[in-house]
């Protein structure tokens, strides 16, 4: 799971959970990726994610390399761009858990994959 | 009359002809007979049978009345051309009942209209209804009267009548008892005469209610038409009428029934009367009786108080009439959802889970028309593929951001050897927030939902994470294999289909079987590569090894008619449908999200 993922993975469709964002990451096994990097597509993203939540996640699974705002005139800060195509796109969580804010329900992910499936009850 | 004024009416009269005959088809003239045609009062400017009775049967007994929606002009008869006549010359031009207390204007016609809405009947009772005449004394009536009076307190009004509840308070916003929260007022011990005369005098000899509703009406109060909630009381039910008359109408279907309620007489609604018929109170000041003698008369309203009695219902109700019948209702529309999710977890689920490997194997050629929805985002777009199986439309746009998500984690696990994101998730539900994603795709999906409902719910859910102004791919499989006359490659892949040009084959009936599955859904097993016969099916897929078949799985289809995706869609006011088209055998629609709203 990337956190470009993680960044509009939400809880908020379990019964009882309001906004359910952002789900905590607890990583077990954390790769990287390479990724070609893409300053155009990174650029674009930038204003489409949440940055605190990006910058939020990728503090607590040891990425610390991220400044707490967007800087200015980012489009044209390659460097900038880089750091954020390697948290958003080449950090991969391979194996661990996201966690509900409101509830403290975990969901696994293995091998990559978050599993997000609700039981019946859960609705 | 004037000269002057005779010839104003004239005129008038001559245009009123006109629009009479255009409005119904009913030619009128002067010369008399014993139909009166009011030219410029109707139902649409606020005249009433009562206002016609009122004013036109003292000069004789009146024989019909004919009203119609919508129509400015209005229709009755007397049983005389005297009479008639008699009436025109006193009222045309002067009797000011029209709208804004303008007078009316006359004209007489050789029939009146067929009436479309007034099939109203009289001297007829439901099946299953009763009337008692004079059940109880002037001085019993006197004595209920004086056990409740109304302090016009609010909490007792209602928008057209008082009401006070003993034994059981009967709840308006869910038509129902609270049935564990008995009031402590009981029915007053002054009412158990009526029961024991009830066993004396009737078929009903153990009746005995613990519920009353005492209805206090003003003139031109009513109530609406209901059934009383099934589950809520049992079969009998009784009310009595005090003080004054009224009439009420019981209705089934295109039916309506006009039964006179005279005071102290009881009103008992059992069987079909009371289950499969609504019945109601015309909020108005005065009622409209037909006589056995076959004329109109008008009888004013009092003040009116009826008593109903009703035994609160242990359990569920058990009648007959499905139709208007809340237990059976509920208990279908719980036992449905059941076994759509049981389907789809057996015949859609599991069945992936199983045939990964094998299926991911035969699904490698993607859809020019899908690829192209894919490949027309922008840069930096964030496309959702909903239900992506092995995922062969991710990563097909080197440009944007794309992620999969399906139930089957063996589907999954191809993905992320490809190294798309993916993850874990019913289409019924998508763990994203609103308005995040520009696009979404859900190829081959929708159709594996088992009701109508979980196939909304899901386009819900797609449309809910797209962004205003994003937009939606989603194809199902059609019904018709057979389009324009050409037939998809999914039925060409028979042998026999491929031979010969005619006529597609149709599976014969007796290779078709039904599987009963563990819910008791029975679901016919649909004939590889021929056209569908049911729009629910099972359709095997034969899983090899080495070219021999191992094992057979049925997959859960809904297959769609020709706009049912497309109505199926537009039932959300959010969205718009940019495209619909058929495409080998599927029914695809292109969807644009219009606002935040969801309809």
């Amino acid at each position: 799971m990337k956190l470009l993922t993680h960044n509009m993975l939400t809880s908020k469709c379990m019964k009882g959970v309001s906004i359910g964002y952002p789900l905590a990451i607890k990583a077990l096994d954390i790769r990287t990726v390479e990724v070609d990097f893409n300053p155009e597509f990174v650029a674009k993203m930038i204003p489409k994610i949440d940055w605190t939540v990006l910058h939020g996640a990728a503090e607590s699974i040891g990425q610390t390399d991220l400044p707490k705002e967007v800087v200015d005139n980012y489009e044209n800060n390659e460097e900038f761009l880089k750091k954020v195509h390697h948290v958003l796109l080449e950090v991969d969580v391979i194996d661990g858990e996201l966690i509900c804010p409101e509830t403290g329900r975990k969901f696994p992910i293995n091998n990559g994959i978050p599993n997000m499936l609700l039981n019946e009850d859960e609705v | 009359m004037s000269d002057k004024c005779a010839k104003k009416i004239e005129r008038k009269l001559n245009k009123l002809k006109h629009v009479v005959f255009k409005e119904t088809g009913i030619q009128c003239s002067q010369n008399p007979t014993k139909n009166i045609v009011i030219c410029n009062a109707g139902l649409v400017n606020g005249l009433s049978e009562e206002t016609i009775l009122e004013y036109f049967s003292p000069y004789g007994a009146i024989s019909n009345i004919v009203m119609l929606p919508g129509k400015s002009c209005s229709f009755f008869s007397y049983v005389s051309i005297d009479i008639a006549r008699e009436a025109f010359e006193a009222t045309n031009g002067k009797l000011t009942v029209a709208q804004d207390n303008k007078p009316v204007y006359l004209l007489y016609s050789e029939q009146l209209p067929e009436s479309t809405y007034s099939t109203k009947v009289w001297n007829e009772l439901p099946p299953g209804l009763v009337i008692l005449e004079n059940f109880i004394t002037e001085d019993e009536e006197k004595l209920l009267l004086s056990l409740c009076c109304f302090d016009n307190t609010v909490s007792n009004r209602m928008k057209n009548r008082q009401v006070r509840h003993f034994g059981y308070e009967f709840r308006y916003d869910n038509n129902n008892v609270d049935k564990d929260e008995p009031l402590p007022e009981k029915i007053p011990k002054e009412c158990n005469l009526l029961w024991n005369r009830l066993h004396e005098s009737t078929q009903w000899k153990h009746f005995i209610p613990d519920q009353l509703t005492v209805n206090h009406y003003s003139p031109g109060q009513g109530i609406p038409h209901h059934v009383d909630t099934h589950s809520a009381f049992e079969d009998l039910i009784i009310s009595l009428s005090l003080n004054s008359a009224v009439v009420m109408e019981f209705k089934k279907d295109d039916r309506d029934i006009c039964v006179q309620l005279p005071p102290r007489s009881l009103c008992i609604m059992s069987g079909e009367s009371r289950y499969d018929w609504t019945h109601g109170i015309t909020p108005r000041k005065s009622d409209v009786i037909l006589s056995k003698s076959g004329t109109y008369t008008l009888l004013k309203r009092g003040v009116r108080v009826s008593f109903t009695f009703r035994k609160i219902r242990r359990g569920e109700c058990r009648c007959q009439y499905t139709r208007t019948c809340d237990s059976i209702t509920k208990n279908k529309s719980t036992e449905l959802e059941i076994s759509a999710s049981e389907v789809e977890k057996m015949h859609v689920i599991s069945v992936y889970e199983n045939i990964a490997a094998h299926f991911s194997e035969t699904r490698s050629k993607p859809w020019p028309n899908v690829l192209e929805f894919v490949n027309s985002f922008d840069a930096g777009s964030v496309v959702l593929d909903v239900g992506c199986g092995n995922g062969k439309y991710l990563g097909k746009n080197k440009h944007i951001f794309d992620v999969g998500c399906d139930t089957s984690s063996a589907l999954l696990e191809v993905c992320r050897k490809n190294s798309f994101e993916a993850f874990t998730t019913n289409c019924l539900y998508l763990p994203f927030n609103d308005c995040t994603v520009d696009g979404v795709i859900s190829i081959a999906v929708i159709h594996h939902l088992a009701s109508e409902e979980r196939r909304l719910q899901a386009i819900k859910e797609m449309v809910r994470t797209l962004k205003i102004g994003g937009r939606a791919l989603i194809y199902v499989w059609a019904k018709d294999q057979h389009k324009n006359n050409e037939k998809t490659s999914y039925i060409k892949q028979d042998r026999k289909n491929r031979k010969k040009d005619e006529d597609l084959v149709v599976a014969k009936e007796n290779k078709e079987a039904s599987v009963l599955n563990d819910s008791g859904m029975s679901l016919p097993v649909h004939v590889n590569r021929t056209q569908f016969k049911h729009k629910d099916v099972l359709v095997p897929w034969r899983l090899k090894k080495e070219n021999k078949i191992e094992d057979t799985f049925l997959r859960y289809y809904h297959v769609f008619e020709d706009n049912e995706l497309s109505n199926l869609c537009l039932k959300l006011d959010n969205v718009e449908a940019e495209k619909y088209y058929y495409d080998q055998g599927n029914w695809c629609i292109i969807l644009r999200k219009t606002s935040i709203k969801i309809g």
